[in-house]
């Protein structure tokens, strides 16, 4: 999963990255400006925008409407220093889904950032399942029959995110956009090699489940129908 | 404090010019009806003075007194009469008059007409002169003059003065009521635009600046200046109240943003296992975010104190040697930067300000201009005096300031590019700062800019004799 931050405070969004990378497994992007957050939140693909109210050229307000005015999904987090009931709910009814109030504590943040894109891949809760696999979102941790597998971040990042759509086609530019952010390299035999050692790390742990290749179109995860 | 109605005012103003109106017209009415009921009293008088004279005419004359037949006679019972013989011996009298009446009006030598008080009864008497003509047949008769005094009593005339006076007052009376209800009625129609102005007014708070005035308080002509002076007032207000505001939000976003910093920045180090070095640096950080949050700290409070206190006492300031000692203390900064900061004035330059206002602004102008200086480039220091007016320039070779960043370049934690002056630790104050202390010391600060060609603030301030 792949996160915008667009704080002007730099050492701020440096410390949420961390936090983020370290405590959630996400890909995390920073912008410190309105105006060049609100560009890469439009031309590139992320999970979840976490942003400043306050903020140089764009505040974040512009951002949020812009955002919903061109029917762009992806759920946002505010920051705010003003914690008043109207600008609070000017802030949601703009489309907001969640806002934090500065200062706020690391732990509850990642937390929210984790349900707010939990909720926008359209699952309540962090347990998911397909087949005997399962994977648990806050601990990171997956399971095959009560079993725990041993995945390293990024094949455990690649196989929560093809969790989330089970049996639909995930194409490798997808996994790209949304698992990797601008400290990465970008490279599609990264993403090959990640999926070659998560195939056979599911097969050694037993799983029947397995992540096929979609010929020139991408992934798909595929599970055996439960035997009744 | 008492309170003072104005429609009362107007009111009681009103009915006093009507009930002094109402008096003079009352007195002179009076005078009037007085002198026109005397004269018809005294025609009156005449008249019936002239018809005693007829009686006496055809009286029999037994001798030397005159008998009036009072069968023919027809005079108020009330009236007295006397005619006397022009040695004054009384040759008859009205049955009615007992002798102390008469002696009275015989005794009192007046002509003409005249008042006289005989016991409780006051009377307007006539003294008037006739002939009497006695044997008329007899080769053309006697003529013998004779005094006639005739009076009557004036209680009936009084009487009717006083009825007259009466109705006066009375319609006086009632048309001062009348005038009184109906003006209080019409001035609460008229003052009415006056209260809807009051009302509306009232409506006005924090929340809602909203202050309409009603139609009828604006084709008030009377009204017009208290409109135009609470919407100035307002309009001032208003905008005062939301740079607080703006203040307000700025300054909390800015300090609870270096609060998440520093809380965000102990919350990592504390997430796993961290080696001594990691620590260390994290803690030196940490020292850094602290001395920034304390800068922001003081300079906010620095730039309220300015912006609030009023300015107790104007000192004389040499600019030359403030820049000057500024200079050396900012050599090592400079040395580092490979900046060189060179001034053109010579001799002292005298402006009335606070000393500490001189230091602040030189301080803050320099700095920022180190701050904005590539290596090896030159800052320049100048000073000017022109018609009592002393002009500081100080210019650099920095990369200069975006157009669209100059209209606000004074505002408030504004920053032309937010990240990189973090960096290097601005807390978008010092211009504001700049720009308070320049207003206090009644001058003025323009910055002239243009992105790659530098950034020449210019600061002009009242020239003090040194």
């Amino acid at each position: 999963m792949r996160v915008l931050i667009i704080e002007d405070e730099v050492r701020l969004a440096a410390n949420i990255a961390t936090a983020l990378r370290q405590g959630a497994g996400l890909a995390v992007d920073c912008a410190h400006d309105g105006s060049e957050g609100a560009a890469l939140a439009e031309f590139e693909h992320y999970d979840l925008l976490l942003l400043d109210l306050m903020l140089p050229s764009l505040d974040g307000l512009s951002i949020v409407r812009r955002t919903r005015a061109r029917g762009d999904r992806t759920p946002i987090l505010v920051l705010t220093a003003q914690d008043e009931r109207s600008h609070v709910v000017t802030l949601l009814n703009a489309g907001a889904d969640d806002y934090l109030t500065k200062p706020f504590d690391l732990g509850e943040l990642i937390a929210r950032v984790k349900a707010l894109i939990r909720r926008g891949k359209g699952a309540a809760q962090p347990l998911l399942t397909v087949g005997r696999l399962s994977i648990n979102a806050v601990e990171q941790t997956v399971r095959c029959g009560g079993q725990l597998v041993d995945l390293s971040p990024t094949e455990y990042r690649i196989l929560e995110y093809l969790m989330y759509r089970p049996r639909a086609i995930v194409s490798k530019q997808e996994l790209l956009e949304h698992l990797y952010d601008y400290t990465w390299e970008h490279h599609s035999n990264v993403i090959e090699a990640h999926v070659s050692n998560l195939r056979s790390r599911l097969r050694s742990a037993g799983e029947e489940a397995t992540v096929e290749t979609v010929r020139g179109r991408g992934y798909r995860l595929e599970a055996p129908e439960p035997k009744l | 404090m008492k309170m003072r109605s104005l429609t009362r005012r107007l009111i009681a103003g009103v009915l006093l010019a009507e009930l002094l109106c109402a008096a003079d017209f009352s007195v002179v009415a009076i005078a009037h009806e007085m002198h026109v009921r005397q004269r018809a009293f005294d025609i009156m008088l005449r008249g019936r003075a002239d018809s005693l004279l007829g009686a006496v005419q055809d009286a029999d004359d037994p001798e030397a007194n005159v008998t009036v037949d009072q069968s023919e006679l027809i005079l108020p019972a009330e009236d007295i009469y006397e005619v006397l013989s022009p040695t004054g011996r009384l040759l008859g009298e009205s049955p009615n008059a007992d002798a102390k009446v008469l002696r009275a009006l015989v005794s009192s030598q007046s002509q003409g007409y005249f008042n006289v008080r005989l016991g409780r009864v006051h009377y307007r008497a006539l003294r008037t002169q006739g002939v009497r003509v006695i044997d008329r047949l007899e080769n053309g008769g006697t003529r013998r003059p004779v005094t006639l005094i005739y009076g009557a009593p004036t209680q009936h005339f009084f009487h009717e003065v006083l009825e007259a006076v009466r109705f006066y007052v009375l319609t006086s009376v009632l048309l001062l009521a009348a005038t009184g209800v109906i003006l209080a009625w019409l001035l609460r129609r008229w003052l009415s635009p006056l209260r809807e102005l009051a009302l509306n007014a009232s409506r006005v708070s924090v929340s809602s600046w909203e202050f309409a005035p009603t139609d009828s308080a604006l084709r008030t002509r009377e009204l017009q200046p208290i409109i135009l002076s609470i919407r100035q007032l307002l309009a001032g207000l208003r905008e005062a109240f939301e740079r607080q505001r703006r203040f307000t939000g700025d300054a909390a976003h800015e300090l609870k943003t270096s609060i998440a910093l520093l809380k965000s920045s102990l919350q990592l180090l504390n997430m796993g296992r961290r080696s001594a070095e990691q620590y260390e640096e994290g803690l030196s950080d940490l020292t850094v975010d602290v001395q920034r949050m304390e800068e922001l700290t003081e300079r906010m409070l620095l730039l309220a104190r300015i912006e609030e206190e009023p300015i107790k006492a104007l000192d004389v300031v040499d600019l030359a040697t403030t820049v000057r000692s500024l200079a050396d203390r900012l050599e090592p900064l400079a040395k580092v930067k490979q900046v060189r900061i060179s001034q053109i004035a010579d001799g002292p330059y005298f402006v009335s300000m606070q000393v500490s206002d001189a230091d602040i602004l030189s301080s803050n102008l320099l700095m920022n201009a180190v701050q904005h200086s590539p290596e090896r480039t030159e800052i320049t220091v100048s000073l000017t005096v022109r018609n009592g007016i002393t002009e500081m320039r100080v210019v650099d070779q920095g990369d200069g300031i975006p157009e669209t960043a100059l209209p606000h370049i004074f505002e408030r934690f504004y920053r032309t590019d937010a990240s990189r002056s973090r960096q290097s630790g601005g807390t978008g104050l010092g211009l504001a700062i700049c720009k308070a202390i320049v207003a206090r010391s009644h001058g003025s600060i323009v910055v002239q800019s243009a992105p790659g060609r530098g950034t020449q603030i210019v600061v002009t301030l009242p020239t003090a004799r040194g």
